[in-house]
């Protein structure tokens, strides 16, 4: 299960999944993703609360730091110490902004 | 006739029976329930206004008759005087009490005092009316009043002025006919009232005319009772139940045949009915659709489904999937295992010899499932085998096979990639990891461990980067394990993951088993730790020894 809280002022948008975020949950979240993005000139995700992350999602992470490394900038922070494995482990950390 | 077809149905135990009959029966029920209270009613009226009229005739035959008495003489004719003037009376009345058919004509002077007695002056019997066998009373004759009922009316006539009274004896108690008696009084010239005379009628008259009344009314109620019943089964059949058993039957022959018949259309003036037809003939349309939709997308399926199977075994011969692979070979065993969660799926793996000493060995997973990612895995690892056999390090040529996906990659798809190459003399093993799984590495007497390198993108993710090379020694007797993220992420009921600790734990427990063993032990303990839960990601892994 998954929860996305959005926030969004003066075009920096925050948005904090909450849950897993796998095969089943990453449609919602590349929906959430694609929905903001375009208004957005600054991204913030905060990974506080992710419990897990797969490759779909990281395919909705590489998405966002495509499209906001146009526009603007991304930032992930609250990276947990799981989540932050996965990411070392496919190389994610090292194009993405880690806070 | 609707019983016989109703047993066609199956049903005919449970439903009532025919819907006409059942209506006709109801109707003449009601019928009858009518017949017997417009005869009831008709009985009592009849009566009633028979009696009406024969009293105030009878009592108009009594008044003629009393104008023959001279009512000046009556105590003179009981004293025997006048008796030519009393015969002639006598004769009068006798002629009348004929001509007029009645049964009693008499005279009576009655004891004012309380009314209990009376004295015959005039008494005419004329028994040919109904067979009676009254014997005249000789004048004179005393009698007492025959009830209180006479009492009271014989005091009527003499003391309060009243023109006449009746008594009807309907049901005599003494053995007479029954019959209406009226009575006026006999008055004298001063207009004292001196007597009274009786006329006795039979009511005869009323049961033959009232007999024929009754049994004409029921007749006619009965003959127009069935008549209407008649009228109302056929107009009932005709008007509901022909259209109603049509829908029926229509209805009926759809279950059994599932074609559309012939409409119904307007088989009744009745919206209602005309509605239910409407909704069968369009159910029917409806249904014969719905059934060819159901049944070309189950072709379709079954279609797809084919297919899938084709492709299925299409990509698993695109790996090598026959073992022992290299028979010949006794420095090394390979063994490697692939189960997609669907038909198709998106993890590889391969290996080959470049020449004679070197071994590439590939393992790779591609973001989602199913038909895409099968369509993905397959373009990758044909991209990576064909270059690795044009030479260089793991990194040059995932940087390569990198930059080739990037260009093609609208579906911003990507794919995790861990591609080694062995020198098989020496054991030096070159590697490249673009974003996989760290591999495990099991020493000669030792245990399986995970060997961590430096990782990179995965393929796919962002053209022209750079690639990192690593490197590994094998020894003789080393075994290296890769895997997808099927096998540490294979999810049980509660949600909890196998994890890294399970698999290596699982490794160790067979660490010195075959490649083959070891993979099939893995799969095993995947298998129990997974339980009812759904295969959801796609597993593969492979194993290699040193020899």
């Amino acid at each position: 299960m998954l929860r996305v809280n959005r926030t969004m002022e003066n075009g920096i948008v925050c948005l904090a999944p909450e849950g897993r975020l796998d095969t089943m949950t990453a449609p919602e979240f590349d929906r959430e993703i694609k929905e903001v993005v375009p208004q957005a000139r600054e991204l913030t995700l905060d990974f506080e609360k992710l419990e897990y992350i797969s490759s779909a999602g990281l395919r909705a992470l590489l998405y966002a730091q495509k499209a906001m490394g146009k526009q603007g900038q991304m930032k992930v922070i609250h990276v947990n110490e799981y989540v932050m494995e996965i990411l070392d482990v496919t190389g994610f950390s090292n194009i993405l902004t880690i806070e | 006739m609707e019983h016989g077809e109703q047993k066609s149905t199956g049903f005919d135990r449970t439903i009532r029976g025919s819907m006409a009959l059942n209506f006709i029966g109801g109707i003449i029920l009601l019928l009858l329930v009518f017949y017997i209270i417009v005869s009831v009613l008709s009985f009592v009226f009849f009566t009633d206004a028979f009696q009406k009229e024969y009293m105030v005739t009878t009592y108009h035959m009594a008044e003629t008759a009393s104008l023959l008495v001279n009512g000046d003489h009556i105590d003179e004719y009981l004293e025997g005087k006048e008796t030519e003037e009393y015969e002639r009376i006598h004769d009068n009345l006798t002629r009348y009490c004929i001509s007029m058919n009645v049964s009693l004509i008499y005279v009576i002077k009655v004891d004012t005092s309380d009314y209990g007695r009376f004295v015959s002056v005039i008494n005419i019997v004329n028994n040919a009316v109904d067979n009676s066998t009254y014997v005249p009373w000789e004048i004179g004759y005393q009698r007492n009043t025959t009830n209180r009922e006479y009492e009271q009316k014989y005091k009527k006539l003499y003391e309060n002025g009243s023109a006449y009274e009746t008594v009807f004896q309907a049901k005599p108690t003494d053995g007479a006919h029954p019959h209406i008696t009226t009575m006026v009084p006999v008055k004298d010239a001063a207009g004292e009232v001196v007597s009274i005379l009786c006329v006795q009628r039979p009511i005869s008259e009323l049961n033959n005319a009232r007999r024929p009344f009754i049994v004409n009314m029921g007749f006619v109620t009965l003959l127009l009772g069935f008549l209407s019943a008649f009228v109302t089964f056929f107009f009932i059949r005709r008007q509901f139940v022909v259209p109603i058993k049509k829908v029926s039957d229509e209805a009926t022959r759809f279950a059994r045949e599932n074609t559309i018949g012939k409409p119904l259309g307007e088989i009744s003036q009745y919206r209602e009915i005309v509605n239910l037809a409407d909704s069968i003939d369009k159910m029917e349309t409806d249904m014969v659709n719905y059934i060819v939709n159901l049944t070309l997308a189950t072709a379709e399926r079954e279609r797809m489904g084919a297919e899938l199977s084709l492709a299925s075994t299409i990509q698993e011969n695109a790996v090598p999937n026959v073992f022992p692979a290299f028979p010949d070979r006794k420095d090394f065993d390979i063994y490697a295992f692939m189960k997609p969660a669907k038909e198709v799926g998106g993890d590889f793996y391969n290996f080959f010899l470049i020449d004679d000493d070197h071994l590439a060995l590939s393992i790779g997973d591609v973001s989602g499932k199913g038909i895409p990612a099968a369509l993905f895995m397959m373009v990758t690892n044909i991209v990576v085998s064909d270059r690795t056999l044009m030479g260089g390090t793991p990194g040059e040529i995932l940087e390569f096979v990198n930059n080739t996906i990037c260009e093609h990659n609208q579906a911003e798809m990507f794919v995790t990639i861990w591609l080694g190459i062995l020198e098989l003399s020496t054991g030096h093993m070159i590697a490249a990891n673009a974003g996989h799984e760290d591999p495990a590495i099991c020493r000669k007497d030792g245990s399986f461990e995970l060997a961590k390198t430096k990782h990179n993108m995965p393929i796919g993710a962002m053209p022209g980067i750079h690639f990192l090379d690593n490197t590994l020694e094998l020894g003789r007797g080393d075994k290296l394990f890769v895997y997808t993220d099927g096998v540490t992420e294979a999810t049980d009921k509660d949600g909890k993951m196998f994890g890294l600790e399970g698999m290596l734990a699982t490794l160790n427990e067979h660490k010195d088993s075959s490649p083959k063993e070891i993979l099939e032990d893995v799969h095993t303990g995947v298998n129990t730790f997974v339980g009812d839960a759904a295969q959801f990601d796609d597993l593969t892994m492979l194993c290699l020894i040193r020899n």
